[in-house]
């Protein structure tokens, strides 16, 4: 079961300036301006703009924040729970990178131990003083879903039971320049669209609360949302470009469907990858219309709005399909004018929310070196 | 349900390799073995960065043991579980040094690429056309046995038929500089080290090295505290039910903890194991603190170890807070 979730987004702070934002069709992409960037081309992105600008450790701020929020909508008190029952699965790309360029230039940073990718969920994991599983997921861009995948996992096997579970990243000249002389970047995402040119990156935390069904009913919880089935799969083909068939997203898709012991049909809404990088977003095009059959279902990419949250975009895409089971309205893509052709096999919502009957979605997450994974949720 | 290793490899600093049965030493010069790698792989390996290159030699030994062919057809029922401490961590600091100095047209795209801790099983992914899962995990210096749980639980779950599971973690100055700046935390020496190991259901294809029976992870919140101990006791006891292992029977333990730890250790034994003492192995004096590598290192040691049929307990421990346990034994007819 899921019972709470918390969202720092570039959108605001909380669950309902996120969705408000979704529906509304904002983009929080606008010129950096959290740290010198007008040497980089381009220099665009999606900041967080309201979070403790005095925590240096940007990621384990803003995983702390997404935890806190999380356990307040869960109804969680932590010291209240059984800490050899609680873990904590907390997916980054960058973790303290922000403190590794200025430690790496000379610069004290403080501890040093707020600098590796295992850094955040150590953070939130020593804040709740917990006992049980505690563990990084590094799935590039995927790794947002294999937490989530991961702390069902746990609790299924009776190794938790409750897990927060999500990602966290930031925003910073190591990522930026890279992506940028990956010349994968633009000044604007433009999921699907014909005129897409690459990806913006945005950065944040989203955090969910993965708790055992019957922890959950003996303190009357209320649920969100059921994880119903996880797959992962590799491509095996290239480092940094997507298999062209989409294989190794279909195969991930199937699996989680597998797992969850439904067909396609089942599914109302997929949440795509769709970072508006041509060949991301074509490669999913094959991939979805693989999986669910061409215009099977309605289709949404949320980079637009949030930018490229990487280890944190999974997690994000999970809040949204539980906003979209809850609401039955699927927020528009925003940056999508003009579908690609190349895209036309899927149902893509853009322009205006879309209600829609849905009682399970999927995400899908893909990344570099070749990563898929992918999540079913379901109503409650 | 156990779980059974069919392949190993293990790729260690020079000299220590003569401690275990089939591993390869670094070469003289310094640069990982390739040479027992298929010429396909070779050639990748060759052009890659270190984590990759000790995960490509010890994954391959682990592969080509178990009677995999790199040639063969693809497998999308074959999975990957990576563990690493620090990941690319060597690589982040060579790409962010040119950043830092000639600004984004300095940014190296090769480099960047592999500034990601999951480019070393891509790379294993692609040269052996493993289409399975490929999960990359970091738990601090307990990443090879969590990596090596979850490997254990993809089998189960039937996610995949077989599973490479792997530690490994490379060394070098911006690592050490980054060790020295913890104050000795991590304990020492440093030392790098790939150690694979190919997980299946039955042992179908290769003979088996051992069984995996039971495992957990846990987390110490204050492990250098004066009460610390819990997670891992919590860890240990789980492990042994997972594994349907009496605590009691336990016959030998691998042991982890470096030397700040160490009572930490000693706490959490003696709360599930009781104060019996039992025949303890330290992989670490022999091999070094290899980080992600140590959890596995350290199953294939007490592997060669035990006696057949006793259930061995091994540890992972590192001052982050991060631990795990894992019960294997060896077979009793090999």
């Amino acid at each position: 079961m899921i019972t709470g979730c918390g969202v720092v987004s570039p959108l605001g702070g909380g669950l309902r300036p996120f969705w408000e934002g979704l529906l509304a069709a904002r983009s929080a992409v606008q010129p950096i301006t959290g740290f010198p960037a007008d040497d980089l081309d381009p220099h665009a992105a999606a900041e967080v703009r309201d979070v403790t600008p005095s925590d240096d450790d940007r990621a384990g701020a803003f995983a702390l924040e997404a935890t806190a929020q999380a356990l307040a909508d869960a109804g969680l008190e932590p010291a209240a729970l059984d800490a050899r029952r609680l873990g904590v699965a907390l997916g980054t790309t960058l973790g303290g990178a922000r403190l590794f360029e200025r430690w790496l230039d000379g610069e004290a940073v403080g501890d040093p131990e707020r600098i590796p990718y295992y850094a955040p969920a150590v953070r939130v994991a020593r804040r709740l003083a917990c006992r049980g599983p505690v563990v990084t997921p590094q799935l590039a861009c995927a790794s947002g879903t294999q937490a989530i995948a991961l702390a069902a996992d746990w609790v299924r096997n009776g190794r938790a039971d409750v897990v927060l579970a999500g990602g966290a990243d930031l925003l910073c000249r190591f990522v930026v320049a890279g992506f940028n002389c990956l010349r994968a970047t633009a000044d604007r995402a433009r999921p699907f669209d014909v005129a897409r040119r690459g990806l913006v990156l945005g950065e944040g935390a989203a955090v969910v609360v993965v708790e055992d069904a019957e922890h959950a009913a003996r303190r009357h919880a209320r649920v969100r949302g059921r994880v119903l089935g996880t797959g992962a799969a590799a491509d095996a083909t290239h480092m940094t470009a997507p298999d062209r068939e989409g294989r190794g997203a279909a195969r991930a898709m199937q699996a989680a469907l597998a797992d969850a012991g439904l067909d396609p049909a089942a599914v109302g809404f997929v949440s795509a990858h769709g970072t508006g990088t041509p060949y991301n977003d074509a490669m999913e095009a094959v991939a979805i219309a693989r999986v669910f059959g061409p215009r099977g279902v309605p289709v949404n990419s949320i980079k637009g709005a949030i930018g490229h949250t990487l280890g944190a975009a999974g997690a994000f895409e999970a809040v949204l399909c539980l906003q979209v089971l809850a609401e039955r309205i699927v927020p528009p893509t925003v940056g999508l004018a003009a579908v690609d052709p190349a895209c036309a096999a899927l149902d893509l919502v853009y322009g205006e929310p879309r209600p829609v009957a849905v009682d399970a979605t999927l995400s899908t997450s893909s990344g570099f070196a070749g990563v898929n994974a992918a999540l079913v949720l379901g109503r409650p | 349900m156990e779980v059974v290793v069919t392949g190993a490899g293990v790729v260690v600093e020079r000299g220590a390799e003569t401690h275990l049965r089939g591993a390869l030493g670094l070469d003289a010069d310094g640069s990982v073995p390739l040479g027992h790698l298929p010429e396909v792989v070779r050639g990748r390996a060759s052009r890659a960065e270190r984590v990759t290159q000790l995960l490509l030699a010890a994954g391959g030994r682990a592969l080509a043991t178990a009677g995999f062919d790199a040639a063969a057809a693809a497998e999308t029922r074959a999975g990957i579980v990576v563990g690493t401490a620090f990941g690319c961590f060597l690589t982040n600091a060579a790409y962010q040094r040119r950043v830092a100095a000639g600004g984004q047209p300095a940014a190296s795209p090769r480099l960047f690429a592999a500034t990601v801790s999951n480019a070393a099983a891509g790379e294993l992914a692609i040269a052996y056309r493993l289409g399975g899962p490929a999960v990359t995990l970091t738990a601090g210096g307990a990443s090879g046995l969590t990596a090596l749980g979850e490997a254990m639980e993809a089998i189960r779950a039937g996610r995949a038929d077989v599973v490479v599971a792997a530690g490994v973690d490379a060394t070098g100055d911006a690592l050490a500089e980054w060790l020295a700046a913890t104050g000795g935390a991590y304990g020492a020496p440093p030392a790098e080290a790939g150690a694979a190991v190919v997980l299946e259901r039955t042992g179908r294809r290769g003979p088996e090295v051992c069984r995996l029976a039971g495992h957990a992870s846990a987390f110490e919140p204050e492990p250098a505290g004066a009460a610390a101990g819990d997670g891992l006791a919590a860890a240990i006891a789980a492990a042994c039910a997972d594994a349907g292992v009496a605590p009691a029977d336990i016959a030998l333990v691998v042991s982890a903890a470096p030397p700040p730890l160490a009572s930490l250790e000693a706490r959490a034994l003696a709360a599930v194991l009781g104060e019996r003492r039992r025949r303890l192995l330290i992989p670490k004096r022999v091999f070094g603190e290899t980080f992600g590598a140590a959890g596995i290192l350290g199953v294939l040691a007490a592997g060669a170890e035990a006696g057949r049929g006793d259930p061995v307990l091994v540890l992972d421990v590192c001052p982050t807070g991060h631990v795990a346990a894992l019960v294997a034994s060896v077979p009793e007819a090999r």
